[in-house]
């Protein structure tokens, strides 16, 4: 793998905000930055002809818990040098507000929106944040985080009656709806107050 | 196969639903309330009929899926039961094979299949997590399909081989053998009110899914699903 020039030419642009640097399992350059910087540095990552990240492998989010500081992982790669590399930003748990990469990749949309979904880290200036994975009436919190309970915080009654009181209005926006047209047969609106069976 | 096994039965389905749910088991009076040669011998037509042509709808979400195509396909042909053509509509589906995990975002549209299949219906819980959750004893996961919908046979298996899977067919081919038309209304009567709600009750689905609780719940269990195991005699044909 040719030699990874980045980590120099983003200390010499970015003095500041590159906090600091490793290198994971054999050739994965990991750098940590300033979370506030996080749009400048990834957009300069992505336009400099010398870099040119233009792949954004994924973005995800680790929590290790203790009250140890939460990261925000962008995965890069460079179709055009053949480049890896490992973009981390350490927010406080207090505090889980980071800018959006959208507008510097598409792809970003989704992936933050999982990331908001399961670590409940919230991307300021994202067009449409709102929860990917699990339902959009889901109340028990963010799953992937240290504090969140194994079996979420409702009973498992519960948890079943609010699923199957579940409606496809909880999974499209009215527009959608509008582009789909209506069901050819109304759904029934489950009612849970019903009780349950005995 | 041949026979109009829907026709057979329409009447005693209008009289159930009729009848309504809430209004307690009246039985259908045949042969003054004793099974006689007539029904005994009706009985045994339709029940031939229906165990013979049983459309098994997939579920399929998890790696019981592979074996349940592969009990389909030709090495072990599950055509051989009757089981000839996979039903992807509930609407024309009798036995509802639900193969691998469900998680709780899943949950109604498995109750939703379910409750659009015609009368009558069987439910195969194929493999561990659909049984019990299996190994996925967490926030996302229905901790066994039978809180959500009621379950006949309970295929184990990680994922089961698709003779278990033949196997568990065949006993619900044995259930039916054993049905009579004098207990149809009780078999079949369903309340249209409790569609789209949980099977079970709130103790229930606690004790059913507590930590192990499919493990450690057994004698529970065992008041709670009402299963009889099916008397093997020697005569399986016809």
């Amino acid at each position: 793998m040719a030699e990874n020039n980045t980590i120099d030419a983003l200390k010499n642009v970015f003095s500041e905000s590159i906090l600091h640097h490793e290198i994971n399992a054999g050739d994965q350059c990991v750098v940590f930055v300033s979370p506030s910087q996080n749009t400048e540095i990834l957009s300069w990552l992505r336009e400099e002809p010398t870099q040119s990240y233009d792949l954004l492998v994924d973005v995800t989010a680790v929590d290790f818990g203790e009250g140890l500081p939460l990261q925000v992982v962008y995965q890069l790669w460079s179709l055009k040098h053949k480049n890896s590399l490992r973009i981390k930003c350490e927010l406080e748990i207090e505090n889980l507000t980071i800018k959006t990469v959208t507008s510097i990749w598409k792809s970003a949309d989704w992936l933050e929106r999982e990331v908001y979904d399961l670590f409940g880290v919230e991307f300021i200036g994202h067009p449409d944040l709102r929860r990917i994975l699990m339902p959009k009436t889901y109340d028990e919190g963010h799953p992937l985080r240290k504090d969140f309970p194994l079996r979420g915080r409702f009973s498992r009654a519960e948890q079943t009656r609010r699923a199957l009181s579940q409606d496809y209005h909880d999974y499209y926006t009215e527009e959608m709806l509008e582009i789909g047209g209506e069901p050819a047969v109304s759904s029934p609106k489950y009612d849970t107050d019903k009780g349950n069976a005995s | 196969m041949g026979l109009n096994r829907d026709g057979v039965n329409t009447q005693d389905i209008f009289e159930a639903q009729d009848m309504g749910y809430s209004g307690g088991h009246k039985g259908i009076e045949m042969g003054g309330g004793g099974p006689t040669f007539l029904t005994t011998k009706i009985d045994f037509v339709v029940n031939w009929a229906r165990k013979n042509s049983l459309w098994p709808m997939p579920f399929g979400t998890a790696c019981c899926a592979i074996e349940m195509m592969a009990s389909a396909a030709s090495n072990f042909d599950l055509a051989r039961f009757g089981m000839e053509r996979m039903s992807f509509s509930p609407r024309q589906a009798d036995v509802l094979i639900c193969a691998g995990r469900v998680p709780y975002k899943l949950a109604p549209v498995l109750r939703r299949t379910y409750d659009q299949m015609m009368q009558p219906k069987w439910v195969v819980s194929m493999g561990a997590c659909a049984s019990s959750g299996g190994v996925f004893d967490t926030y996302s996961m229905v901790q066994g399909i039978d809180t959500i919908v009621p379950v006949d046979v309970y295929v184990p298996g990680c994922p089961p081989r698709p003779e278990g899977l033949i196997y568990g067919l065949m006993m619900i081919q044995e259930k039916i053998r054993e049905e009579t038309l004098a207990d149809h209304s009780e078999l079949r009567s369903e309340d249209p009110d409790r569609a789209g709600l949980p099977e079970a009750g709130d103790e229930d689905i606690s004790a059913l899914s507590g930590p192990f609780g499919n493990s450690t719940q057994q004698e529970y269990l065992t008041g709670l699903a009402q299963t009889k195991r099916p008397d093997r005699p020697k005569d399986l044909l016809p």
